[in-house]
């Protein structure tokens, strides 16, 4: 059995290896995207790991250096789940995945997009915590969660994207304190930012999950107690645990 | 239909010949029944031609007899080609001790009044082509000690009547479609040495008797579907000399006590749902020659020596999660493995450097795990070594020079580690080396020249390392190199023209490196070539005209180099799939003998200086595909002839000088997801069928002479998502249809002559994010409300119309908006607050519009302010005209001090999309600050004073407030 095995091995390496001569990187990426996404409407027919670049595939755009610029998969249909390659699309701006039904967590890789204006990942049915490692997204202006099933708080760390335009975590179960610093600072009060329809000005009840909010109540019976005037950048969005 | 015939014939007239012999037989004898069962043959060789009434029956070919001739009690007929059925009359030959029909072509079942053969003690039926269930009555046989009647299909169950067999030595059942169960009465069977079931369809568990067999020395059950646990029960079998298990679904651990069967020599469980940790009581085991346990789910370290398993030649544990490393006391100077696979795991840590003790490993496979560190220098104690795979590690520092003393080497797998350094030039010794493949690592230095002195060398891969310099001259002496790739590395120079004597050469990739000169003229050796990229270079010049000898050529990638002349060369492989000369200098017209490739799926040729018209043989390309033949200088009309290509998904003819109308026909491509015929000159009316590419993503028409009205079919193209229709001439109304494209991001309708009004339809298309650009056109009516529905919508322009009215409240809640423009237009009255964050610019040239960043809405005629307010604006003016004043002096200071940041600023603003032509208007970005705006150095002066007035605004915003509560 053993020589066969070993033939049928080294075969099966030759074969994987050496004709797929296009080994680029975001190619790559994209085709491991695809291997965890069901694709019921086939959308990523097109999406050929055989060619030198992924740019002549459909919803796929490129820059004139021929990388990755936009993912466009809205209302494709699509499930499954994303993994860490997404995040080696350095130069991607734009990443449309809104309307679909992806599940499990969001990729902490995906922090690693400096050039990402926008993420669209909303109306899917993502869990778990909203990744740290966004921070790192030195230039997005629009972060869309909204409609999942995002857990935890918002991390205290996106409070250093300074381009934060729009930011909308509406309808998941998240909790704990807004952030007031920052981007988060100059939120108009009728953005989505919080889970439940807001009204300036307004504190909110909110469904508590995962909440990590010990240190906050007294703040937060100070906010309530204040909630008309002067504390809409303080604004806390926990109940009292029950 | 004919030879069924001829067969109907022939079994007719044995048959006949046999009715004839029996009338002169005995029916008591063995050769009457003989003649009988032969009469059922097909015997094309003529094994069965001396099988004559005119013979003593005991010559008979195959047959042995009873000592006083009168009885068979020996048939064998292996191997005899013979056809046909197995005629139950073998049951009247009751002296019968072994029959063996093995390897024919035996058709039909087996006869159950087999199972009156009550002296039989071998049944040897395998290989032959027999169907139907293995007939219970078999179990009758009591004094069977071998039955082997597998590689048949046969169905059906093993039946439990098997486990009457008492006598039963091998029992063979593998190669046949057997569903059911291992039945449990096979442990009945004493005596049984070997038991074979492999490839069946077995389910259920293997069962715990199977322990009673106390001789079994084999038990193949591989590639069957059982699953359970592998019983315990088996440590009993004390015989056992070979178990195979492979491919089922077994699961659970391994059971330790496997690890007391001390004759153990072979043990395959690879392909199961194993887990848990690999036994240390396997290393009890010592006959143990061969150990798999590959693909299961095994965890934890590897615990096995061949120090005490003494005789362990190959240990195959790939594909599993061990985890640690290797453990250091696997070999000592007297072991005997020669095969080592332990890919894809999780081992980890440095080469193990007690490995080289392992002097006999021929074959080593650490590849796809997490091992690190330098490769040790005494590498070259595995002398016998042919194959060494350390792929997909993180191995680094250099690969070291005594990789030459393996002079056994032939496979050589180091890709997808951290290799840095040169490559040896001892590498040059390795005679027998075959495949070398370094791709993606950090190797750099030139590549030595030496290596062309491997002549044994099939495959280079060096792909993604810095190897500089130029390639070896002496490639050419590679003479059995088939494929090559060196590209994504910094080599310069030209092509070695030794490289076209490289004769069995199939595919060369050379792309992305700094390559210069032309091609050279020995290419026209290269006849098995199929597969060139050269992209991303610098070669130049016009290309040999003896390329057109590579008649195999079927992917050519030359783009991004700096080619001239014609490509007629490369037209005349007929055999092309993939041709790709995007961005070179060729000229003069597109061949026409492209389309002798039938095959071809993808042809580009954009930015080039090609000529001419599309040649209409292109309609020949019917599998076609791909079709880019933008930036040219093609003229004439589209060739009717395309329509032929039903596979186009991407049509790309834009930026040429194409003229005529735009083909209706295109409503018949059906899979065309993408089409560009954008800055041409065609004319005339946009047809109507385009409505027809359901499938289509991307549909530019823009930069031509396009005139009538927009056809409302654009509404069936559902999946659109980017509609450019501008600089056209295109009047009438938008068609309201419109709203149907849900999935447009990007809408361009600007530099038409479009009337009527906004349809408020275009508020539905809720994912309009890229931009909105309705402008220059002659729209008129108000703003529709619904616009401010465009939550996404990043750009809105609807400047230089003839739009009326007061701006919808709504827009104001567009708060993904960074530009807009609303200049140049009628509107008047109060602009939504949130606008204070957009200059002055977007606003000019209306007719009455107020509010920030405008001057303040005043007068009687807008709704009266309530008392508080208008203190509040009285306040707010007094406030203001102090911080006009303030304002003034910060704008000087902000001048002086940010006149050189000004380029720094603008070159931060790197996310912008950067288009020549949207430079107007751009939003306060991002942040309240101003320090992120995207500035022209021309326009500082608008910018700041914009600022200034911005920041006024903020402030008296404040002061409304603090009336308000």
């Amino acid at each position: 059995m053993a020589f066969p095995t070993l033939l049928a091995f080294l075969l099966s390496l030759l074969l994987s290896f050496s004709p797929t001569l296009s080994t680029n990187n975001e190619g790559n990426a994209l085709h491991a995207l695809r291997s965890r996404l069901s694709d019921h409407t086939n959308v990523l027919q097109s999406w050929d790991p055989t060619l030198v670049n992924p740019c002549t595939w459909f919803h796929i755009t490129c820059d004139s250096n021929n990388h990755v610029i936009r993912l466009d998969l809205g209302n494709s249909n699509i499930s499954g789940s994303l993994g860490p390659e997404l995040g080696e699309l350095k130069k991607l701006q734009y990443l449309e995945l809104y309307n679909n039904q992806i599940r499990g967590k969001i990729p902490k890789e995906l922090g690693n997009l400096k050039n990402l204006i926008s993420m669209d990942l909303y109306g899917n049915r993502f869990e778990g915590k909203i990744p740290k490692s966004f921070a790192k997204l030195k230039s997005i202006t629009f972060l869309r969660l909204n409609n999942n099933k995002l857990t935890g708080s918002i991390p205290r760390e996106l409070t250093t994207l300074s381009n934060l335009k729009v930011f909308d975590v509406s309808n998941n179960d998240l909790c704990g304190t807004i952030p007031v610093n920052g981007p988060f600072g100059s939120f108009p009060m009728e953005s989505n930012i919080i889970n439940v329809e807001t009204r300036r000005g307004k504190v909110l009840t909110i469904r508590v999950l995962n909440c990590d909010i010990a240190t906050h109540i007294f703040d937060m019976n100070v906010s309530i107690g204040n909630a008309n005037i002067g504390v809409k950048r303080s604004m806390y969005f926990c109940t009292l645990p029950l | 239909m004919g030879t069924t015939h001829v067969l109907h014939l022939i079994l007719l007239f044995s048959v006949l010949s046999s009715v004839h012999v029996v009338t002169h037989g005995d029916n008591s004898t063995d050769s009457y029944w003989l003649l009988r069962i032969k009469s059922l043959l097909s015997d094309p060789v003529g094994v069965l031609e001396n099988w004559s009434p005119k013979a003593k029956f005991c010559t008979w070919n195959g047959l042995t007899c009873s000592d006083d001739q009168t009885h068979v009690v020996g048939l064998n007929l292996s191997g005899s080609g013979l056809s046909g059925l197995i005629s139950a009359e073998f049951s009247r030959l009751t002296s019968l001790q072994t029959l063996d029909l093995s390897m024919n072509s035996l058709s039909g079942s087996v006869p159950h009044e087999l199972g009156q053969l009550q002296n039989l003690r071998e049944l040897l039926l395998y290989s032959n082509l027999l169907s139907g269930n293995v007939p219970p009555e078999l179990g009758l046989l009591k004094k069977l000690q071998v039955l082997r009647i597998g590689d048949n299909s046969l169905t059906g169950q093993v039946p439990r009547d098997i486990g009457d067999l008492t006598e039963l030595r091998v029992l063979g059942l593998a190669y046949c479609q057997l569903n059911g169960t291992i039945p449990a009465e096979i442990g009945n069977l004493k005596q049984l040495k070997s038991l074979d079931l492999q490839k069946n369809s077995l389910g259920g568990l293997i069962p715990r008797e199977i322990s009673g067999c106390e001789e079994l020395q084999n038990f193949a059950a591989s590639n069957n579907m059982l699953e359970g646990e592998v019983p315990a029960s088996m440590g009993n079998l004390k015989s056992l000399q070979i178990l195979n298990l492979a491919n089922n679904s077994l699961s659970g651990s391994i059971p330790m006590d496997l690890g007391r069967l001390f004759n153990l020599k072979y043990l395959n469980l690879l392909g199961n749902r194993l887990n848990g940790e690999v036994p240390v009581e396997l290393n009890q085991l010592n006959q143990l020659e061969k150990l798999d346990l590959s693909r299961n789910n095994l965890s934890g370290s590897i615990n096995l020596f061949a120090t005490q398993l003494t005789n362990l030649q190959v240990l195959v544990l790939s594909d599993n999660f061990l985890t640690g490393n290797i453990p250091s006391n696997l070999c000592n100077g007297n072991s005997n493995l020669w095969q080592l696979f332990v890919a894809r795991n999780k081992l980890s840590g440095k080469f193990p450097l007690d490995l080289l003790n392992c002097s006999s490993l021929q074959e080593l496979d650490l590849s796809d795990n997490e091992f690190e560190g330098e490769l040790p220098s005494k590498l070259d104690k595995l002398e016998n070594l042919t194959d060494l795979l350390l792929n997909n590690n993180s191995f680094s520092g250099n690969l070291p020079p005594e990789i030459g003393n393996m002079s056994h080497l032939e496979t050589l797998f180091m890709f997808h580690n951290m290799i840095t350094g040169e490559m040896p030039v001892e590498i040059g010794k390795l005679q027998r080396l075959t495949v070398l493949y370094l791709y993606d690592n950090q190797m750099y230095g030139s590549i030595p020249v030496e290596l062309t002195n491997c002549s044994s060398l099939t495959e280079i891969d060096f792909f993604g390392n810095q190897f500089s310099g130029s390639i070896p001259q002496t490639i050419g002496k590679l003479k059995n190199l088939v494929f090559l790739q060196l590209r994504q590395n910094d080599l310069s120079g030209p092509i070695p023209p030794s490289l076209g004597y490289c004769i069995k050469l199939q595919k060369l990739v050379l792309a992305d490196n700094k390559l210069s000169g032309s091609i050279p003229l020995t290419f026209r050796f290269l006849s098995e070539l199929f597969l060139i990229t050269l992209y991303n270079n610098s070669f130049s010049g016009p290309l040999p005209e003896t390329l057109s000898l590579l008649k195999n050529l079927r992917i050519i990638n030359f783009s991004h180099n700096r080619f001239t002349g014609s490509i007629s060369p490369l037209s005349c492989s007929s055999n092309l799939t993939v041709l790709d000369l995007t961005n070179n200098t060729f000229s003069g017209p597109i061949p026409s003998s492209l389309s002798l490739s039938k095959h071809l799926t993808r042809l580009r040729l954009a930015h080039n200086l090609l000529t001419e018209t599309i040649p209409p043989e292109f309609g020949n390309l019917t599998e076609l595909n791909f079709l880019d033949l933008s930036f040219n200088n093609l003229t004439g009309e589209v060739t009717p002839d395309l329509s032929n290509c039903k596979k186009l998904s991407h049509l790309l003819l834009n930026d040429n000088q194409i003229s005529g109308t735009i083909p209706s026909w295109l409503g018949t491509l059906q899979e065309l997801g993408e089409l560009d015929l954008s800055s041409n000159s065609f004319h005339g009316k946009a047809p109507p069928e385009i409505g027809n590419c359901s499938r289509l993503l991307k549909l530019a028409l823009h930069g031509n002479n396009l005139f009538g009205e927009i056809p409302s079919e654009i509404g069936s193209l559902t999946s659109l998502n980017v509609l450019t229709l501008h600089k056209n001439n295109f009047s009438g109304l938008i068609p309201s249809t419109i709203q149907q494209c849900e999935k447009l991001y990007e809408l361009r309708l600007s530099e038409n002559l479009l009337t009527g009004s906004i349809p408020s339809e275009l508020g539905k298309l809720t994912e309009l994010q890229v931009i909105l650009d309705l402008s220059k056109n002659f729209l008129s009516g108000e703003i529709p409300f619904s616009l401010g529905n465009l939550m996404k919508l990043e750009r809105l322009n609807l400047s230089f119309n003839r739009l009326h009215g007061s701006v919808p409240l709504s827009l104001g809640t567009l708060t993904s908006l960074l530009m807009l423009n609303l200049s140049n237009n009628h509107l008047q009255g109060q602009i939504p607050s949130t606008f204070s964050r957009f200059p002055l610019s977007s606003f000019l040239s209306n007719g009455r519009l107020c509010g920030p960043p405008l001057a303040p809405c005043l007068g009687p005629e807008k709704k009266p302010l309530s008392n508080t307010a208008a203190a509040g604006v009285i306040v707010a003016i007094v406030f203001a005209s102090t911080l006009i004043c303030l304002g003034l002096l910060y704008v000087m200071l902000r001048i002086w001090c940010n006149w050189k940041k000004v380029s720094v600023l603008s070159s931060d603003a790197g996310h912008e999309q950067r288009r020549e032509e949207e430079k107007w208007v751009y939003g306060e970005a991002m942040g309240r600050d101003f320090e992120y705006w995207k500035v022209n150095s021309s326009q500082v002066k608008q910018q700041i004073s914009t600022a200034c007035i911005f920041q006024l605004k903020v402030d008296t915003e404040t002061v409304d407030h603090s009336f308000q509560f």
